[in-house]
C-alpha cells in the first residue's frame, strides 16, 4: 500500500473517460464517451458530482474554458487527470486483478 | 433555422439544485448537447433533457449536502478558533500597548479574585467539605433543646446515656449510633508525660463514619460492652510522639497509670473536636442518671433515608420520652431532639462568621467588576475610530462583541492567576494568625482543585460581567459619526454617560454595605474591648490539674489544693492564689438550682446557675468584689453548716429587693433528697460566658465541703510580673508536693480571652480591609468618571466661564451632577445593608445592625469621600482659560 486511495467503480469509470480525452476533456465530451465505451447513459449531475469529488481527492483538476452561443453563454469547464488520479487507477486495478487472479472471468464458462 | 427552446420548468429545476460550483458548466453542457439532438428530433431531444435533469437531481443534493457538511465540520470550526486567536492576539497587542491601563485593571482583580479565593479556601475547608468521610452528609449529629431550662438548640455534652440509647433502640433512620464523652487523659509510657484531649466512645464511631484506621482497627462490639482496656490514637498523634511507627499496634502503653493496649491508628481528618486518643466508655448507662447529660451523640443516616425523615422520627421520639419520664424530670417537658449533619454542627461557631465573609469579598468582587467596567467605557471612548473603523470594514457587531469580550476574559484571566498568587499569601497569612490563637488550619484548608475550580468560575464571570456593558456599548457606534474628526459629541455619549452614572451608583452601593458591615463590627468589637470584666484579667495566670482518685481519695483532694495554694503564696511572684472548677470569661458548667422560699415557683423555667466550686482564695485573686456577707474562709471545712456564695445576678434575679444573706438553696431538684446550702455572701457579677455575653447567674460552693468527688480544679494565680515567667516555680512547687502530678492547659487569662474572640477579630479585621479597599475603589471610580465628564465638557465650562460664571459655581455645578449618582448610590447602599444585616447580627456586640450612628457615619464618609474625589477634576475645570478651553477639540 503506497497510501493512494483506492475508487469506487463509477469513479474509475469517469475518471478513465478523462483520461481518454486527454486535453478534450470537458462534460459534454466526457459523458459522451462514457455512454460509447459502455452503452449506459450517465446524467451530467452524477460526472459533475463525481468530478467533484475527484477534484477535492487531488485526482483530477479542472478549468473555466469558453463559453459559445450553443451554450447559451455558459463556460465549458474542463477536466485533466492528475498523475495521482494515474496512481490511484493503477493501484485500484491492481487490486482487482489480485483478487481477480486465479478466478475464470470469462462470462461463457458461467 | 429557429433556434430550438429549452425545456424552460426543467431548466430552472436543475437550475435551483445544482451545486453552485459547476452550476454553470452542467447547464451549458445540456443546453450544447440539446441543441445538437434537436437537429435529429425535438421530441427525442426534450425527453433526453427530462431524463438529464431527474438523473442530475441526486447526484448534485448529495454533493451539496456533503460540501455543506464538511464546511460545517472543518471549516467552520477551524474559523472560529482562528478568530478566538486572532481576537486574543489582538487583546494581548491592546494590553501592551495600553499598559498602565492593564495594569491596574489587572491588579484590582488580582485583589478582587485572590480575596475571593482566600476566603472561599477557608469556606470549602471548614465548612463545606471538612471531613474525609465517604458520605459526610449521611452523618449527623444529635441536638437537643429544653425550653423548661430556658437552653437552646446544643450538641455538645447535651445527651445522657439513657436518651442515647433511646435513640439507638428506637430511631429506625439512624444507624450505628455512637455516644462519646470527651476530657483528657495522660500518656504516661515512651516518653515524656503527655495530656492528650482524649474521646470516651459508646460505640465504634470509624464504622459509623465509614472510615477504615490507617493501621490496625477500630473498636469491636465486646470491647465496647465491656469496656475493654484498648485505645486508638490519631494519625498526627501517631506521627508527632510515634514518629509513625507502624510497630506500636498491638504495644502496651500506660494511660493514666493503668496498661492498655493499642489496636489502631485512624486518619488524620477524623479527629472529632480535636480528640486524639479514643478509648472505650468505662462505665454502662446503669451507672449515669438520666439527667446526667455529658456526652455526644452521632449517628449514620440509613440508606434512602434523609435529614427530614429523621428529624420527624426523632420528634416522635421526644414526645414519647416526655410522656414517659416527664413527672420525674421536669425539663422533658416541651423539649425536642433535633439532628444535623455533623459538618453543620462541627461549624456552627464560625459559620456564621466565613458566610458573612464570603459575602463581603463578592461585594469586593462586584465592586471591582463595576470599577473596572467604568474604566473600560472610558476607555471605550478612545477606541471609538477603532471599532468604526473595523465596522466599516465589515466586521459584524456580534465579531466586535466577541473581540471586547475576548479583551475582558483574558485580562480578568490575568487577574485570577495573579489572585490566586495572593491567595496563597492570603491563606498563608491568616493560617499564621489563627495559629497564634490555637486553630490549625493546616491540612484542612488549600488551594486545592474544587477551590481553583471556583477560582477559575469566578475569574471568566468576572470578565464577562464587567466587559459585556461596554462590548455592548462599543458596538452600538454609529460608523459616520465616529469617523468624523475624533467623533466629538457622537451619538454613543449620552447612554454611555447614563451607563458610567449607573456604574458609580453600583460602586457607592456596594461600598455602602461593606463599609457599613465593617463599621457595625469594628463598632461591636471596640465595646467588647470597653466591657468592664468584672474582675481583674491581667497578670492571672491559670492551669488544670487532675488528681489521681486512687491517690487522692476523699478528703484528701482539697486538701491537697489547700496546701498548693498556700505554698504558692509563698513564691516571691505570687501575690495571691486560688482553685476553682471554673473560671471568667470561659465558665461552662452549669446546674440546676432551687431556692426555698415563694420565689422558688415564680420562675417558667428551672432556674438554672453557673456552679463552681472554689478555694478560699479564689475571688481575692481573680479580683471579684465581695459585695455582702463573707467569702469562704476556714469555718466552712468539711462537716461544717453548707455556705454558698451567690453573684449579684443570683440576687437581683431570684431576690430582688431581699436581702438573700440567711436564704437557702439546693444544688438540684426541688424534690430530690439532698441538703440545703445557706447563702452567706454575695459576689459581684463577672462576664463569666464571656465579654460579649450578659453576666449569668452563678452559685459558689467551698471545695472542702463539696469532697474528693471533685478532683479536676484549676489554679488561678495572680502575679505581680508577666504570669509566664512564673510558670517553673509554679510547676517546681508543684513536682515537690507531688513529683508525679501533670499540669496542662496552661494559659493566662488574656490569652483564654483573645482566643475566644480570635474569630470575631478576624472577621473585623478583613471586612475591615474589604471595606477600605472598597471605599477607595468606589473613590476611584467617582474620580475617573468626573474628570471625564468634565473632559468631555470643557468647552461648555469654557463657555460658562466665558460668559461670566464665576469658579465657585462652575465647581459647584460639576461637583453637584457628580454626586447625585452617588447620593442615589448611598441610598440603595442603605436599603441593601439594612436588608443583609440580618446575617450580621449574630457577629454583633450590643450594636444593632440598623445602627443608625455607623450608618449615619458611613453615609457621610462616602459622601465627602465622593465630594473630594470629585473635587479635584472640578477644581480643575473651574481654573480653565477659556480661551483654550473653547478651542479645545
Amino acid at each position: 500500500m503506497t497510501g493512494t486511495s483506492f475508487l469506487g467503480a463509477f469513479e474509475q469509470v469517469v475518471l478513465l473517460a478523462v483520461a481518454h480525452l486527454g486535453e478534450d476533456g470537458y462534460g459534454v465530451t466526457v459523458r459522451k464517451e462514457i455512454e460509447r465505451r459502455t452503452g449506459r447513459e450517465v446524467s451530467v449531475g452524477a460526472v459533475y458530482a463525481t468530478l467533484g469529488r475527484l477534484e477535492d481527492k487531488g485526482l483530477a483538476s479542472s478549468w473555466e474554458g469558453e463559453s459559445t452561443a450553443r451554450r447559451g453563454g455558459r463556460a465549458r469547464r474542463h477536466f485533466r487527470i492528475e498523475p495521482a488520479g494515474r496512481r490511484a487507477l493503477e493501484a485500484t486495478r491492481g487490486m482487482l486483478d489480485a483478487m481477480w487472479d486465479g478466478l475464470d472471468a470469462n462470462p461463457a464458462d458461467r | 433555422m429557429p433556434r430550438p427552446t429549452l425545456p424552460w420548468f426543467t431548466t430552472r429545476l436543475l437550475a435551483l439544485v445544482a451545486d453552485p460550483e459547476t452550476r454553470e458548466a452542467q447547464l451549458g453542457d445540456l443546453a450544447e448537447e440539446f441543441e445538437e439532438r434537436a437537429e435529429r428530433g425535438l421530441g427525442d431531444a426534450t425527453a433526453w433533457y427530462r431524463r438529464q435533469v431527474v438523473g442530475s437531481m441526486g447526484p448534485n443534493l448529495t454533493r451539496r449536502v456533503r460540501r455543506a457538511l464538511a464546511v460545517v465540520t472543518d471549516r467552520k470550526g477551524e474559523g472560529r478558533m482562528k478568530t478566538l486567536w486572532h481576537d486574543l492576539r489582538l487583546a494581548m497587542r491592546g494590553a501592551r500597548k495600553n499598559f498602565a491601563f492593564s495594569a491596574v485593571v489587572v491588579g484590582t482583580l488580582a485583589l478582587g479574585i485572590g480575596a475571593n479565593t482566600t476566603i472561599f479556601s477557608i469556606v470549602y475547608g471548614l465548612v463545606l467539605d471538612p471531613f474525609p468521610f465517604p458520605e459526610p452528609d449521611r452523618i449527623v449529629g444529635v441536638g437537643t433543646a429544653y425550653p423548661k431550662l430556658g437552653s437552646a438548640l446544643g450538641y455538645v455534652e447535651n445527651m445522657s446515656p439513657a436518651e442515647f440509647m433511646d435513640i439507638r433502640d428506637n430511631a429506625s433512620t439512624l444507624e450505628d449510633v455512637v455516644a462519646w464523652d470527651m476530657g483528657n487523659r495522660q500518656i504516661d509510657s515512651d516518653g515524656p508525660p503527655e495530656n492528650i484531649f482524649s474521646a470516651f466512645w459508646w460505640g465504634d464511631a470509624l464504622g459509623t463514619l465509614e472510615m477504615n484506621a490507617i493501621l490496625g482497627r477500630g473498636f469491636a462490639d465486646d470491647e465496647v460492652a465491656t469496656g475493654a482496656n484498648v485505645i486508638l490514637i490519631g494519625e498526627d498523634l501517631w506521627t508527632n510522639r510515634f514518629g509513625a511507627d507502624s510497630t506500636v499496634v498491638g504495644q502496651s502503653f500506660s494511660i493514666n497509670g493503668q496498661p492498655y493496649t493499642l489496636i489502631g491508628v485512624f486518619p488524620s481528618g477524623v479527629d472529632l473536636y480535636g480528640t486524639e486518643l479514643w478509648m472505650t466508655m468505662p462505665a454502662g448507662p446503669e451507672v449515669y442518671d438520666r439527667n446526667r447529660r455529658q456526652f455526644q451523640v452521632m449517628g449514620r443516616i440509613v440508606e434512602g433515608s434523609n435529614l427530614a425523615a429523621v428529624n420527624a422520627e426523632l420528634d416522635g421520639l421526644a414526645r414519647r420520652v416526655e410522656q414517659a419520664h416527664v413527672a420525674e424530670f421536669e425539663e422533658y417537658e416541651g423539649w425536642r431532639m433535633q439532628a444535623t449533619t455533623w459538618n453543620d454542627v462541627s461549624s456552627q461557631f464560625f459559620r456564621a462568621g466565613v458566610w458573612v465573609l464570603l459575602g463581603a469579598v463578592g461585594f469586593v468582587l462586584l465592586l471591582v467588576c463595576a470599577n473596572t467596567a467604568n474604566l473600560l467605557l472610558a476607555r471605550a471612548r478612545g477606541r471609538r475610530r477603532e471599532m468604526a473603523v473595523r465596522t466599516a470594514l465589515g466586521a459584524s457587531r456580534k465579531r466586535i462583541i466577541g473581540q471586547l469580550l475576548t479583551e475582558s476574559v483574558s485580562l480578568s484571566l490575568l487577574g485570577g492567576a495573579l489572585g490566586v498568587g495572593l491567595a496563597w499569601l492570603g491563606v498563608q497569612g491568616i493560617g499564621a494568625f489563627l495559629n497564634t490563637v490555637g486553630v490549625n488550619l493546616a491540612g484542612t484548608v488549600a488551594l486545592n482543585g474544587p477551590v481553583l475550580a471556583f477560582t477559575a468560575c469566578v475569574a471568566v464571570g468576572s470578565g464577562i460581567l464587567f466587559g459585556i456593558a461596554p462590548a455592548l456599548q462599543a458596538s452600538r457606534i454609529g460608523i459616520s459619526a465616529a469617523l468624523k474628526a475624533d467623533g466629538k459629541g457622537a451619538t454613543a455619549g449620552s447612554s454611555r454617560q447614563r451607563l458610567q452614572r449607573s456604574l458609580v451608583a453600583i460602586e457607592v452601593a456596594l461600598a455602602f454595605v461593606l463599609l457599613a458591615g465593617g463599621g457595625l463590627l469594628v463598632n461591636s468589637f471596640l465595646r467588647v474591648g470597653q466591657v468592664d470584666p468584672g474582675f481583674a484579667m491581667d497578670n492571672v495566670l491559670t492551669m488544670r490539674l487532675t488528681l489521681s482518685r486512687d491517690r487522692y481519695p476523699g478528703d484528701a483532694g482539697p486538701a491537697f489544693f489547700r496546701q498548693l495554694t498556700e505554698r504558692l503564696e509563698q513564691l516571691p511572684g505570687i501575690e495571691q492564689a486560688g482553685a476553682g472548677t471554673q473560671f471568667p470569661p470561659v465558665a461552662f458548667a452549669f446546674r440546676q438550682i432551687f431556692f426555698d422560699g415563694p420565689e422558688a415557683d415564680a420562675e417558667a423555667t428551672l432556674p438554672t446557675t453557673l456552679t463552681t466550686i472554689v478555694t478560699p482564695g479564689y475571688f481575692e485573686t481573680l479580683g471579684v468584689p465581695l459585695l455582702r456577707g463573707r467569702d469562704f474562709d476556714d469555718r466552712d471545712a468539711a462537716g461544717a453548716p453548707l455556705a454558698a456564695v451567690i453573684n449579684q445576678e443570683v440576687a437581683d434575679r431570684f431576690f430582688p429587693g431581699q436581702d438573700p444573706i440567711g436564704r437557702r438553696l439546693k444544688l438540684g431538684e426541688a424534690g430530690a433528697d439532698i441538703p440545703w446550702w445557706e447563702i452567706v455572701g454575695v459576689v459581684g457579677a463577672t462576664r463569666n460566658l464571656g465579654l460579649d455575653q450578659e453576666p449569668f447567674p452563678e452559685v459558689f460552693a467551698a471545695h472542702e465541703q463539696v469532697g474528693g468527688g471533685q478532683n479536676q480544679l484549676f489554679l488561678v494565680l495572680r502575679t505581680r510580673d508577666e504570669p509566664a515567667s512564673m510558670l517553673p516555680a509554679v510547676r517546681q512547687a508543684i513536682l515537690e508536693m507531688d513529683s508525679e502530678q501533670p499540669v496542662y492547659a496552661v494559659r493566662t487569662i488574656e490569652q483564654t480571652y483573645n482566643q475566644g474572640i480570635a474569630p470575631m477579630r478576624a472577621t473585623t479585621l478583613l471586612l475591615s480591609i474589604f471595606a477600605v479597599f472598597a471605599l477607595v475603589m468606589a473613590a476611584v471610580g467617582i474620580y475617573s468618571i468626573v474628570s471625564f465628564t468634565v473632559g468631555e465638557r470643557t468647552q461648555e465650562i469654557g463657555l460658562r466661564v466665558a460668559l461670566g460664571a464665576d469658579a465657585g459655581r462652575v465647581r459647584g455645578l460639576v461637583v453637584r451632577q457628580a454626586l447625585l449618582p452617588v447620593v442615589i448610590g448611598a441610598a440603595i447602599g442603605l436599603g441593601l445593608a439594612l436588608a443583609v444585616s440580618g446575617g450580621l447580627s449574630r457577629m454583633l456586640f450590643e450594636v444593632s445592625g440598623s445602627d443608625p450612628l455607623t450608618l449615619g457615619t458611613v453615609a457621610i464618609l462616602l459622601i465627602a469621600v465622593a465630594s473630594a474625589a470629585s473635587w479635584v477634576p472640578a477644581y480643575r475645570a473651574s481654573r480653565m482659560d477659556p480661551v483654550e478651553a473653547l478651542r479645545a477639540e
